[in-house]
């Protein structure tokens, strides 16, 4: 029995190289930040090859057999290796990649002063943190990964700490982020309470086989949906998401915005659907909230979408702040993002991976556009993006793209996004929902459009000359490309999403 | 025997004080304070069902939870010397730059 | 096979139009940017020949390869790919729009020297040359629609190319204006039918829609409106009556502009898709007989505009409608291969009369009006010489191409009961014979009738060269589709190899071929008569003496008037379409509709969208404790709405 639980650790960690390199990744930046503290680009690249070397083994880690890390009958494991991981792992690791290049032209980061090397530091256990989260099938890892990612988040929040700003936003990052967290364990702990077990497969398997009280169910699910929500900045768990946004470096409001969103969306997905699925039910369309079904938990979820959304776009409208901005337009998109959840099924899931997908290369971009403005301009200010758009025309026309993808209009690739997502919600009979979607597209188009109108249509004495560096060039140019491309020809992300919705066990 | 009621009546009410201190309370480090209380619930929560079934991962549980605690008020409390750096509050209802 | 990579040639010079389009004005030496613009389309020219020639070796069964690039559209039973048909319908359209394309590149490197739009030029025509290997090649009427909008870009950006210049009354930008506009009611057209077709076949792609056609009964009325919705989008892009007006306003592009898009290849994709939809033609004799009139009636009307213009291109615009025209009377009476052959010699050799008249006009620095050039043979050998070839095809004497495709159609008409028209298309061919000599006789013989400060010269080599190719391919390019008459038993080679592509429609067809060859061979002298009957009076009224036109034109003043302000069309449609639609969009649309409804209701809207949404902001104190409090009472509600 010892000895094969043992073996089945080290089994384990053949599928786990992805992690592991992260792990060492993490390691080896402490290290070499005690010995080459000088060195510019030592650091980064370090990272990058790290990351690199993650995805490498991410694509060819052998197919699973089981759950990994299980330790006897009953502890059944601990970590599930699925498509659906790997989708969100490759989407983060994207993000970090483009992180990392962000940084290295970022003014911000390169004259924060202090230790550079915390910062890259920390990304690698941000990283690492998020990888987990998308696997984990066990509260208690859940909730320790949970946590890697917020503290090391809530750190790089307050990076540049010399600036008032940024340590306002960690503060606040880490006192609503502490309740939230408070909040979610106490919900882990009634679900253990009523189960027994920390197993979300062993949870599903109890909840469907005893009569269980609702009251204490109700009040853990949800205040587990609370704590997942406040990490995708779910109304009316979102508040942090502005001040933090505005506050932190700009480089890591972009990875938030993407990367922690998507961890949290895949723990979302998961644990809900494991906890809660009906596994003797035929349809898998009732099935979904099956445990749950003396409550009515997915127009909860919608209604909280339509929320979460509305809030995100009616005050995004007021903001003269581009960061802020951008801050509540993606808080607005998780609200998009929650209705294909409200589905769950198949269909619904696949068109949250597509939409992550585009969201991701729409969104970094737009974050890298604003930085490399900022860097320059020292504002974030709408006022000073005035007849940007003549003196910067490269950069006016890529922000202008990615902000219309954003919008969804065509043949950008974000309406492919809005596409399939309403679809799903259409298909499903979620016709309201999929209308109050698309009236906020349209409020959001106004909020968008303000910065192109800005850009565009009005003229400024305001000296301006941008030199961008072939390597920004570059950057911006790998974020634009499949944004117009993935607008025109979106098989290959189509057919992603769709090998990806598998769940372990389904 | 106490029923383990009595032990969850107890740390609800823990969980309870400690979350109108988090909402109260304009000192950032007592703030602090009231989420480590939270976190103490939680953890006599999770000992009591532990003992109650008599499975020892609700008391492996409480080990992490209280790492994770440590850490987390580690992080907090640098990031209130930061604060306090640039603006020589630790006030919460201070710390309001960014709005609407 | 070179086949299966048929898609280099559509892709190269969408590779050629990013390039001259994104470094095009950095380069700034026209030798880079006009060789590989030219270029690009040169290999996607020998891709289509070499592909010509593997598929003509192929067994008659095989000949249709669909080379399947992706799916772009899958929602459901729509299912929308990039894949492209070659078959032999599109491989001559593929190798007319290369090769011409081709030849009219070369020249327009050393037409549009020293202009500053040099790379901008390149770049649109690249992408013109993309666009219309989409439409040609397409395996569905989605891509080929793309195709369609996209050649109607590319004309609107060249029509307009030299934005900043006059043109007529008006100016180059209102000529693109209108150009765009018109097209895009006949593109209405072509969109409902592709509606109209999907609701009922529940498909796009050709191959289905064509095999179901076939299968299942149609109601008629369906049929009818389906094609006739498709020829309304073929009358707006091959300029057809009622929407041909834009075609000679086309002509304030440049020369190889007008050449290449508003002669040989562009205008001729509603021929092409009337052609390539020949199945769903077929079964509506209503829309045949419609297409029919259609044609003949326009190729008679524009000829007669024709014959009393004094602007080199404008002549040549109206000939071209005219000779569109024939080409719908062709498929309006089942000849769809005699259509698409006369599209081919009409490339050749419309193409070569418009390089020959770019050839002339900037010899004469950008000097349009015939009545003021004349004896320019001394000055423009070669030109002289080649635009008499295009001159003697187009009139069709024979044995130059034009002769015997414009006889076939004349032929299958009359072979097919339509006496009328036969007629009709008679008289055009001696009208065309009549405008296309004095055009002739008035720029290149007589005596020099311009300033003396102006020395014509010979175009360079690069322009001359593709003139003389060209005007060898109108010499000889008739005999591809040598009629049966005269080839005995090997028959009609054109027409036998297009002859899979329209066998489904020809079972509808009842051609009961009454007519002898004695009466074919009758008929061919008729029209050769004809022709020669028009060069001869434009060679009487314009050479020996000038006196009689003048009297006729005095005499026939009104007519004259007529026809030179060609029918008032032009103010007619002014009246009855554009005024009341500026007059209702200014007086109802605009100031009532717009401003006070709509207007009133969007602002309204948003203006309580944003005083709603200045509270809500305020929502966000940027106080973490409120936050914390909120997040509290939020799960606290939901609780409660939970369990009542």
């Amino acid at each position: 029995m010892e000895n094969n639980s043992i073996q089945n650790i080290l089994e384990s960690l053949n599928y786990f190289t992805p992690e592991l390199a992260l792990m060492l990744t993490f390691f080896v930046l402490l290290l070499v930040d005690l010995f080459f503290r000088k060195s510019k680009y030592l650091l980064p690249a370090i990272s990058l090859v790290g990351f690199i070397v993650s995805g490498y083994l991410l694509v060819y880690t052998p197919d699973v057999k089981g759950f990994l890390f299980s330790t006897g009958m009953t502890n059944i494991g601990l970590y599930v290796i699925d498509p659906f991981s790997f989708f969100f792992k490759i989407l983060i690791l994207l993000a970090m990649i483009y992180t990392i290049l962000f940084s290295l032209s970022s003014k911000e980061i390169n004259e924060a002063g202090g230790n550079r090397g915390e910062y890259y530091v920390l990304l690698s256990s941000f990283a690492l943190g998020m990888f987990l989260l998308t696997s984990t099938i066990d509260l208690l890892l859940m909730y320790l990964s949970f946590e890697l990612v917020s503290l090391s988040s809530y750190i790089l929040a307050g990076f540049t700490r010399n600036v008032k700003r940024s340590a306002e936003a960690s503060l606040k990052y880490i006192i609503f982020g502490a309740v939230a967290s408070g909040a979610m364990l106490y919900g882990i702990s009634i679900l253990y309470g009523l189960t027994g077990t920390t197993n979300l497969y062993l949870i599903n398997f109890y909840l469907s086989n005893q009569n269980i009280e609702s009251l204490p169910l109700v009040i853990a699910g949800l205040l587990i949906i609370g704590g997942i929500g406040f990490k995708i900045s779910m109304a009316p768990f979102h508040f942090w998401t502005p001040d933090v946004y505005e506050g932190a470096p700009i480089t890591i409001t972009a990875v938030l915005s993407v990367a922690s969103k998507a961890a949290g969306f895949a723990l979302l997905i998961r644990s809900l659907k494991i906890m809660f699925i009906d596994y003797t039910a035929t349809n898998l369309q009732s099935s979904a909230w099956a445990i749950l079904s003396q409550f009515k938990w997915n127009e909860l979820i919608a209604g909280l979408a339509v929320l979460t959304m509305t809030l995100g776009n009616l005050a995004a409208l007021w903001q003269s702040n581009l960061k802020r901005m951008l801050a509540y337009s993606s808080i607005a998109h998780a609200g998009y993002m929650l209705t294909g959840f409200v589905i769950l099924d198949n269909q619904g899931i696949m068109a949250i991976l597509i939409y992550f997908f585009i969201y991701l290369f729409m969104n970094l971009g737009a974050f890298f556009v604003v930085m490399l403005i900022a860097d320059k301009l020292g504002s974030e200010e709408m006022e000073d993006y005035t007849g940007l758009g003549y003196k910067a025309p490269f950069l006016g026309v890529s922000l202008t793209i990615f902000l219309i993808s954003l919008t969804g209009i065509p043949p950008t690739a974000g309406f492919v996004a809005k596409l399939y997502l309403f679809g799903a919600l259409i298909k499903a009979k979620w016709i309201w929902l999929a209308v109050i979607g698309v009236l906020n597209s349209v409020i959001s188009l106004y909020y968008y459009l303000k910065v192109v109108k800005n850009m565009f249509l009005r003229e400024s004495e305001i000296e301006y000359s941008h030199n961008l560096g072939h390597g920004n060039l570059l950057i911006t140019l790998s974020l634009l490309i499949p944004t117009l491309l993935f607008g025109i020809y979106f098989k290959p992300i189509i057919e992603f999403a769709e090998q990806s919705v598998r769940i372990f066990g389904f | 025997m106490i029923p383990l009621k009595y032990y969850l009546i107890l740390s609800a009410a823990f969980f309870s004080i400690g979350i109108i201190g988090v909402l109260t309370r304009r000192n950032a480090i007592i703030i602090f304070m009231c989420i480590e209380l939270m976190l103490n619930a939680v953890n006599l929560t999770l000992v009591s069902f532990s003992s109650f079934f008599g499975d020892s991962s609700g008391q492996i549980f409480v080990f992490f939870v209280m790492a994770v605690a440590a850490a987390e008020a580690a992080v907090g409390l640098a990031i209130i010397i930061a604060l306090f750096r640039n603006k020589l509050t630790i006030n919460v209802d201070e710390v309001n730059i960014f709005k609407w | 096979m070179i086949t299966n990579y048929f898609y280099i040639a559509v892709i190269l010079p969408f590779i050629g139009f990013l390039f001259n389009g994104l470094l095009g004005s950095r380069i700034k030496n026209e030798k880079i940017i006009g060789w590989i613009g030219s270029g690009v389309v040169g290999i996607a020219f020998l891709i289509a020949v070499f592909s010509f020639i593997e598929v003509i070796s192929l067994p008659v069964g095989e000949r249709k390869i669909i080379i399947p690039l992706f799916k772009w559209i899958a929602v459901e039973r729509l299912d929308i790919s990039f894949s492209y048909l070659i078959d032999p319908l599109s491989l001559v359209m593929a190798l007319v729009v290369t090769g011409v394309g081709f030849l009219i590149h070369i020249y327009s490197i050393g037409y549009m020297h020293g202009d500053k739009g040099f790379w901008r030029f390149f770049a649109y025509l690249n992408l013109f040359i993309f666009m219309m290997m989409n439409l040609i090649l397409a395996d569905n009427f989605v891509l080929m629609f793309l195709g369609w909008e996209g050649v109607g870009l590319c004309s609107y950006l060249l029509i307009g190319f030299w934005y900043d210049r006059k043109f007529d009354k008006s100016t180059t930008a209102d000529a693109a204006k209108k150009a765009f506009i018109v097209n895009r009611v006949g593109d209405f057209g072509f969109l409902l039918g592709m509606f109209l077709i999907y609701k009922t076949f529940e498909s796009l792609n050709f191959e289905e829609v064509f095999v179901l056609a076939t299968k299942i009964p149609l109601n008629e009325v369906t049929i009818t409106l389906i094609t006739l919705f498709l020829f309304i989008g073929a009358t707006g892009k091959s300029a057809q009556i009622p929407l041909y007006v834009w075609l000679p306003d086309a002509m304030a592009g440049p020369t190889p502009v007008s050449a290449l898009i508003h002669a040989a290849t562009m205008v001729t994709a509603g021929v092409y898709m009337v052609s390539r939809c020949s199945v769903l033609f077929v079964q509506s004799e209503v829309t045949m007989m419609i297409v029919a009139v259609v044609g003949a009636f326009t190729a008679i009307f524009a000829a007669s505009m024709g014959l009393v213009q004094n602007d080199i291109k404008k002549i040549l615009a109206y000939s071209t409608i005219s000779q569109l025209g024939y080409m719908f009377l062709a498929s309006g009476v089942g000849a769809f291969s005699a259509a698409i052959f006369h599209l081919t010699t009409h490339a050749f050799f419309k193409a070569l009369l418009f390089l020959g008249a770019g050839s002339v006009i900037h010899a004469m620095h950008e000097e349009q009006n015939i009545k003021n050039m004349g004896g320019l043979k001394t000055y423009l050998p070669t030109t002289y010489k080649t635009f008499l070839v295009a001159s003697l095809a187009i009139a069709g004497i024979p044995p130059l191409s034009g002769f015997f495709s414009k006889d076939e159609i004349l032929w299958e008409t009359y072979a097919s009961g339509y006496y009328v028209l036969y007629l009709i298309g008679l008289i055009t061919a001696l009208m065309t014979a009549f405008y296309v000599f004095r055009l002739f006789n008035l720029t290149f013989e007589g005596k020099p009738r311009f300033p003396s400060h102006i020395h014509p010269h010979e175009s360079p080599k690069v322009m001359t060269v593709p003139l003389i190719i060209l005007a060898i391919l109108s010499a000889i390019g008739g005999f591809i589709g040598i009629p049966e008459v005269f080839s005995g038993e090997k028959g009609n080679l054109f027409k036998n190899w297009l002859h899979p592509i329209y066998e489904p429609a020809e079972t509808y067809l009842f051609h009961v071929n009454l007519h002898s060859h004695a009466t074919e061979i009758l008929l061919m002298i008729i029209s050769v008569l004809a022709g020669v009957a028009g060069i001869l009076m434009a060679r009487h009224f314009y050479l020996k003496s000038i006196k009689p036109i003048d009297w006729a034109i005095s005499k026939f003043k009104k007519l004259y008037n007529v026809l030179f302000n060609k029918y008032y069309v032009d103010e007619i449609y002014d009246l009855l379409i554009v005024t009341p639609i500026v007059k209702v969009s200014e007086k109802f649309l605009w100031k009532i509709n717009d401003t006070l409804l709509i207007d009133g209701f969007i602002n309204g809207t948003a203006e309580i969208i944003n005083d709603l949404a200045k509270v809500i902001r305020k929502v966000q104190t940027g106080i973490v404790q409120f936050y914390a409090l909120i997040m509290i009472f939020g799960i606290t509600l939901i609780i409660f709405l939970l369990l009542i």
